[in-house]
């Protein structure tokens, strides 16, 4: 069978095990997020040492595309620079996910994104 | 099977493989009705109620003639009864704001239940906010169905219940409420309370009479019955109506006015300020004919035989949990449901890739999603065109997103 352009393998492997899911205990960032098309919610936590988010999790019910993307994103940011995190773009959340994401599904897929920035206003 | 209906509706001819149920949110619309609504611009199109000539005098006789239609249509006993709003939502606002926050005062009870859609829990929810109003939620038992005895056991101040505000049918559940056996129940206890029935579902659905039915208000939508966007009804007795406050004043209310003053027409008049949606009005009168001219014998028996093919074929899924009554009596065909961890926005998205259309999320019916204990369905919903093929193209569909889910 054909890999589906949108549930690729990857997105479906991360959907049922999603990484860094849970909650941080004495967090220094902990923040909830609603995504406006369907309400499913996110809540993460996160930690900052020396500038650098060390320790990131997440947790809630969402779509295979928000758990899978929150699964990619929370990989993609551990241990990055605050500053350097707070000039990320919609684009490059995007870019690092492995499936073709249309318009439809952006608030699915930046659903963490969206938390982490709100979590660092 | 069959079906008669699908040839009426321009957009399957359009689209030929469009497979439509998501008739709860909105019904497609037939072809006699959009020319209505064409035929109004093309035609007549003037404003009523003001002109003496004959272009604005045609317009007129559509507009009224179209009240007539509607108090005919659900049995009212005079068209000044009938009342044009946006929709079903608007209607609800008007009787919240003319009527109860006029006459119910803090500690007043409004009775509702946990099926309703948020039109009917809002307005009631901002009116407890302003007059310090209670809430009681009816609720929903385990058959789906509503338990209205639950509220001769809730410590409820029984003469203090105002507004007792039901839906005939549930957008969620399909279970049609059996209204003619509960109101009057309900009325013997609740002696100081008015009835409204929200029809928004069930109207195109079971013949709805506001006299046999023996409630006080009546509300539904024009674009849930094959009609236009934008235009709903409001019945009430015409009493009630004569001592409600309209929520928007202006002209086409007016009997006279003033530098000092306004003294308003009569209702229905009296709660249409400005000009209204004029060829919505036209369009829902030939949406009223359109259902007519089936009846609603052949509806409902449509109606009833796709639920038991419904049921029967959807509940041969592995894994679906169906959130509606098994039986196939007092029930619309709508099937609301998921299907194992499956998030319904995942399912919805693999269905549309076959034309499919299927409601996913909470369907304005947050109260009774918490009750079922539950962020999120499917739900689809069905019509005079669709058929047992629909189902059964769902059905396929629904075992394709499994097998692309690997579950």
């Amino acid at each position: 069978m054909t890999q589906d352009p949108l549930y690729r393998e990857i997105i479906l492997e991360h959907w049922q095990n999603p990484q860094n899911y849970g909650r941080i205990k004495d967090p220094d960032i902990d923040v909830s997020q609603i995504n406006p098309t369907c309400g499913d919610k996110i809540k993460l936590t996160g930690k900052i040492k020396n500038g650098k988010l060390t320790e990131v999790a997440f947790e809630g019910e969402g779509c295979a595309i928000s758990k899978a993307s929150a699964s990619l994103f929370t990989q993609q940011i551990k241990n990055m620079p605050i500053t350097k995190i707070k000039k990320l773009k919609n684009e490059d959340v995007l870019k690092n996910l492995p499936a073709s994401i249309t318009a439809a599904r952006h608030n699915c897929a930046l659903l963490c994104f969206n938390a982490l920035r709100k979590g660092l206003k | 099977m069959k079906n008669n209906f699908k040839k009426d509706f321009p957009i399957f001819t359009n689209r030929p493989t469009l497979i439509y149920l998501d008739n709860a949110a909105t019904t497609q619309k037939p072809k006699s009705m959009i020319e209505a609504v064409i035929n109004f611009y093309t035609e007549y199109n003037s404003n009523v109620h003001r002109g003496v000539y004959d272009l604005s005098f045609k317009a007129t006789e559509v507009y009224e003639g179209t009240r007539a239609k509607v108090a005919n249509f659900i049995n009212a006993k005079n068209s000044s009864e009938i009342v044009f709003t946006g929709n079903a939502t608007e209607a609800i606002n008007l009787i919240a704001w003319g009527h109860a926050k006029k006459n119910l005062k803090g500690g007043d009870v409004v009775i509702l239940s946990e099926m309703e859609h948020n039109s009917n829990v809002v307005p009631w929810i901002r009116l407890k906010e302003e007059l310090g109003i209670k809430i009681f939620y009816l609720p929903v038992n385990k058959d789906f169905e509503l338990d209205y005895e639950a509220l001769f056991k809730a410590n409820l101040d029984i003469k203090k219940v105002k507004i007792i505000s039901l839906t005939q049918a549930s957008n969620v559940l399909g279970t049609i409420n059996p209204l003619e056996k509960i109101i009057p129940i309900l009325k013997e206890k609740c002696s100081n309370a008015k009835f409204l029935i929200d029809a928004a579902q069930s109207v195109a659905h079971v013949g709805v009479d506001v006299q046999k039915l023996g409630c006080d208000f009546l509300v539904f939508s024009a674009h849930k019955m094959y009609g236009p966007s934008g235009i709903g009804v409001l019945w009430a007795k015409q009493e009630l109506l004569e001592i409600m406050e309209p929520i928007f004043s202006g002209g086409n209310m007016v009997e006279e006015v003033t530098k000092k003053k306004a003294i308003f027409l009569p209702p229905p008049a009296k709660f249409e300020a400005g000009t209204g949606k004029l060829e919505a009005v036209a369009g829902l009168g030939a949406a009223i004919d359109y259902i007519n001219s089936i009846g609603f014998k052949k509806i409902t028996s449509l109606d009833q035989y796709l639920v038991k093919y419904g049921l029967k074929t959807l509940n041969k899924i592995k894994g679906i949990k169906i959130y509606g009554s098994k039986k196939s009596k007092n029930r619309l065909p709508i099937f609301t449901f998921n299907i194992l961890n499956l998030h319904p926005h995942d399912v919805s998205e693999i269905l549309n890739r076959n034309q499919i259309c299927v409601r996913a999320g909470h369907h304005c019916a947050h109260v009774l999603l918490q009750s079922l204990n539950t962020a999120g369905t499917l739900r689809a919903s069905l019509s005079i065109y669709n058929s047992t093929e629909d189902i059964d193209k769902l059905v396929k569909g629904l075992e394709e997103t499994k097998k692309i889910f690997k579950v």
